[in-house]
């Protein structure tokens, strides 16, 4: 084997390729941009504005984000006088860190056993369940689970950061994160044990492969997830914990210049990888396609379900705190245990 | 020809002994000493007067007084139009007033603002603290005439 | 099995340095969410008007009385005009009563569309900001051919008004009207009737009829409360004794009828526009008395020719002769009152000035208690508090 089909090899290697380049971390931080670039020209649009303009007229201002980002990095980053210095720059870092973990687990197309760019490692990323390989950067049969426990993590560090700054809006806002943490994850825990129960599987990839999306066989869940994911990833009608008129920013309050990017990001970036679970799930992930096209069609559609859901900004105010806990417990709580049972009955009669 | 609403509370007050007056068919006033000013209001109110205005205070130097008018008014609609108005003195030496806050509860907002304004302590009134001015305000209350504030004069420069 | 709860209090600085506190502090007392009492530390925007107004000439305190509230500054100009009016006893003719009314209601429009514009932002709902502000500027255009300032207009002079009415302008408010017409639809679908915000406005802030008297709530709070007054109809100024509208009154007193109370006042301001575009009468714009001073030169020129008012000399330094005046006017959140002294000389000798915000501060304090943390900028938006204009 020469140089260059060596590089080649290691260069495609899912764990490497799906995670860094495709749709992995470079993908996330163009879509960032964009996802912020189109809240704010899509509320621009419903709000009688032009929106960002100015910086490269052409793109519709799409530079202006990345003028926004430049201004952000090189201001000054200031550090309260009563924290920690070093928890408090850590924290943030850490909240990027776990908030983009869980998409190593996450499968985005599977790998046929040739004719692929990837069938060269058909066998390492064998899922026996479907007989074919899954590009994902970590395989495992159980991925269902352990995407779900990865992202349990998150409100810890939110948590965390309030707590590291030391200021009461931040303590407010984590109070408030830690009370919706426990509901949404309920939400999202329950929707996709239902579509486990319904395809009698813990396996992302299987239930893709059967061919039948999941707003089909369980709109229940699909709608609890939704929900779910807009209350854990506080996009709006959910933006509680970082509700701006009440408590600045929440747990980000007390973070300046690129500290901020940083604490902005992981709400967008668990946003993303909660679209890419509500695609494989509930919209059919990559099916027809395998490989490289698959994995670009799981990536459109997560993104449009990431923009859908960040135009909800324009159209919806902010509920309270009591009354989106009430929502999630009284309302969509018990329409989830629905779901368990009708993707229990479905799942006999129809997916056996 | 029908009596005027106003008539009717003047001669209510005026049963009370002391100096009432219309002065059109909306405005009137009843000047009194100020250890009698609870009484009256009180009077005021069950005619049907349900809420104060304004409190204003107005500072005499001269006479080292300071006069308090109470702004009072309803919202029944038979009184609605009447702005009635009771004039107190207090003086520099004994700047007490009573607080009329136990019978009109709207005038908690004019009556400190009289007091950090004007010095009038306000007795009965629960909160009695600065309203408007900062915390380390220091020096004569502001709206005695003995505050005087620099005014800017007109300059021409008339060296070109 | 026994619970232990902790009781968790702390107080809370909101503000001044905050996006929901406005330009003042709000120290909220909080015992978990709930909150305790509040304490409004009010005063950072306090322009001492009424101690300048002791050394200014009346003419100079026009300027200076609507600086306060700019927004609603027509409303703050007529009520203290209208206080001096009364000191120098000067009759209005009928065409200048009428442009008063006209001037208020274009501002009141403004103001109401600026007030449910920051309720929206306040419940995060950035969309009803945006045509709240965008709304209002069709309205501020008007008043900006009208007066020839988009805001502290300085449009109601002593004897009248300062500027004539034109064609073009009777064009765009026709305009504006159906326009505005048209749009306020569109508010009920994305505001009004949307979940979020009817259920964060919605049994909060409830302030009942007894309440909203004793606490002496006024304009459009207190109207959402079923009490039927608005000094228009109470004790009629301008020209609304020969208009016809309705006073729009709520029996809920929450935040929910608080809005609705300025969507509908919208509707009926643009009713009086419409009255006020047919009948309004030829004439002078301005008292007889005042102006046969002006010189004929100018008159013509300026007057006759370009409907605009040049100040005759009267105004420069008048002397009115002694007493006082309490004058009245309902502004766009609720009863102004002025009360002028005068002591003969060319300076009042007290001005007061009671705005409406000034007495919304009792009634802020007072329903802020008990409720969710979430629900203080909710009652803050939906009594419409302006702080410039309680500080004066």
């Amino acid at each position: 084997m020469d140089f260059i089909s060596i590089l080649r090899f290691y260069f495609f290697y899912p764990s490497f390729f799906d995670i860094i380049i495709f749709p992995g971390l470079i993908l996330f931080a163009v879509i960032l941009l964009t996802a912020i670039w189109f809240e704010r020209k899509a509320a621009a649009r419903v709000q009688m504005r032009v929106g960002p303009y100015y910086a490269s007229k052409r793109s519709g201002g799409f530079l202006q984000l990345v003028a926004d980002a430049l201004k952000f990095v090189f201001s000054e980053m200031i550090i309260p006088d009563q924290v920690n210095p070093t928890l408090f720059v850590l924290a943030p870092a850490l909240l990027l860190m776990i908030s983009i973990l869980p998409f190593a687990v996450v499968p985005v197309s599977i790998i046929p056993k040739s004719g692929s760019i990837f069938s060269p490692y058909f066998h390492d990323f064998y899922d026996p369940n479907i007989g074919m390989g899954v590009l994902s950067g970590f395989f495992t049969q159980y991925n269902l689970v352990l995407v779900l426990a990865l992202e349990a993590i998150y409100p810890i560090f939110i948590i965390f950061m309030g707590w590291v700054t030391n200021n009461r809006f931040a303590i407010l806002g984590s109070v408030r994160e830690t009370m919706l943490s426990v509901s949404y994850d309920v939400l999202i825990f329950m929707a996709t044990v239902s579509l486990a129960l319904e395809f009698h599987t813990l396996d992302i990839a299987q239930i893709v492969q059967r061919g039948i999306p999941g707003i089909l066989a369980n709109p229940f869940a699909a709608l609890v997830f939704f929900i779910g994911m807009l209350i854990g990833s506080s996009r709006f009608p959910f933006d509680i914990v970082e509700a701006e008129t009440e408590l600045v920013v929440g747990p980000a309050t007390e973070y300046s210049g690129f500290l901020f990017v940083i604490t902005m990001a992981p709400a967008y970036i668990g946003n993303f990888i909660y679209s890419f679970i509500f695609v494989d799930l509930f919209l059919g992930g990559w099916l027809p396609f395998t490989g490289l096209p698959g994995a670009a069609y799981t990536a459109l559609k997560a993104v449009i379900v990431l923009f859908f859901s960040v135009f909800m900004r324009s159209v919806y105010g902010r509920y309270r705190l009591d009354q989106a806990l009430r929502g999630s417990w009284k309302y969509l709580f018990p329409l989830s245990l629905f779901a368990l049972i009708f993707g229990m009955v479905v799942g006999f009669l129809w997916i056996a | 020809m029908t009596q005027r609403a106003i008539d009717l509370i003047v001669t209510e007050l005026q049963k009370m002994k002391v100096s009432a007056k219309a002065e059109s068919d909306t405005r009137g006033y009843v000047e009194v000493p100020k250890d009698r000013i609870v009484e009256v209001a009180k009077k005021l109110k069950e005619l049907g007067f349900d809420h104060v205005k304004a409190v204003t205070g107005i500072d005499f130097p001269e006479q080292e007084k300071i006069q308090l008018i109470y702004h009072v008014s309803s919202y029944s609609e038979n009184l609605y139009n009447i702005i009635f108005e009771i004039k107190s003195f207090t003086s520099y030496k004994d700047c007490v007033m009573p607080s009329l806050i136990t019978v009109w509860e709207s005038s908690w907002t004019g009556e400190r603002e009289t007091h950090e304004m004007l010095g009038v302590y306000f007795e009965g009134h629960p909160d009695m603290r600065r309203l408007f001015l900062p915390e380390d305000f220091d020096g004569v209350y502001p709206l005695r005439k003995e505050f005087k504030i620099k005014l800017e004069g007109l300059f021409v420069d008339k060296s070109e | 099995m026994d619970v232990e709860v902790v009781p968790v209090t702390g107080e809370l600085n909101v503000g001044p340095q905050h996006p929901g506190s406005g330009h003042m502090r709000i120290l909220v007392k909080l015992s978990g969410d709930i909150v305790d009492d509040v304490e409004l530390d009010v005063g950072y925007v306090h322009r001492a008007v009424e101690k300048l107004g002791e050394n200014r000439n009346y003419m100079h305190l026009i300027p200076l009385v609507e600086r306060p509230a700019i927004l609603d500054s027509v409303h703050m100009n007529m009520g203290y005009v209208m206080a001096v009016e009364k000191i120098i006893n000067v009759d209005v003719p009928e065409r200048a009563l009428y442009l008063r009314s006209f001037a208020a209601e274009v501002n009141r429009i403004a103001s109401h569309f600026y007030g449910i514009g920051i309720l929206g932002i306040f419940l995060g709902h950035s969309t009803s900001f945006m045509w709240g502000f965008g709304d209002r500027e069709i309205w501020v255009h008007i008043l900006e051919a009208l007066t020839g300032a988009r805001v502290t207009n300085s449009y109601v002079i002593p004897g009248g008004v300062r500027r004539d009415i034109s064609p073009s302008i009777i064009e765009m408010t026709k305009k504006a009207i159906s326009y505005t017409r048209r749009k306020l639809n569109d508010w009920k679908k994305i505001f009004f009737n949307n979940p979020t915000i009817r259920a964060r406005l919605e049994n909060v802030g409830v302030m009942t009829k007894d309440q909203a008297i004793a606490w002496g709530a006024v304009g459009p709070n207190l109207r959402a409360s079923g009490v039927y007054f608005d000094v228009r109809k109470a004790e009629p100024y301008a020209a609304y004794s020969k208009l016809d509208f309705d006073i729009p009154v709520y029996k809920e007193g929450d935040g929910y009828a608080r809005s609705m109370v300025r969507l509908e006042e919208i509707e009926q301001s643009m009713r009086i526009l419409e009255q006020i575009i047919k009948d309004i009468p030829q004439g002078p714009i301005l008292s007889e008395r005042f102006l046969k001073q002006i010189p004929p030169t100018r008159m013509k020129k300026w007057v006759e020719g370009q409907g605009r008012i040049v100040l005759p000399g009267y105004y420069a330094s008048f002397r009115p002769p002694k007493g006082e005046a309490t004058s009245r006017v309902e502004a766009g959140r609720g009863e102004l009152m002025y009360y002028v002294m005068s002591d003969g000389s060319a300076k009042p000798y007290r001005l007061r000035m009671i705005t409406p915000s000034y007495r919304l501060i009792y009634v802020f304090k007072n329903l802020c208690k008990g409720v969710r943390y979430a629900d203080v900028v909710s009652i803050y938006g939906s009594l419409d508090y302006f702080p410039p204009e309680a500080d004066r």
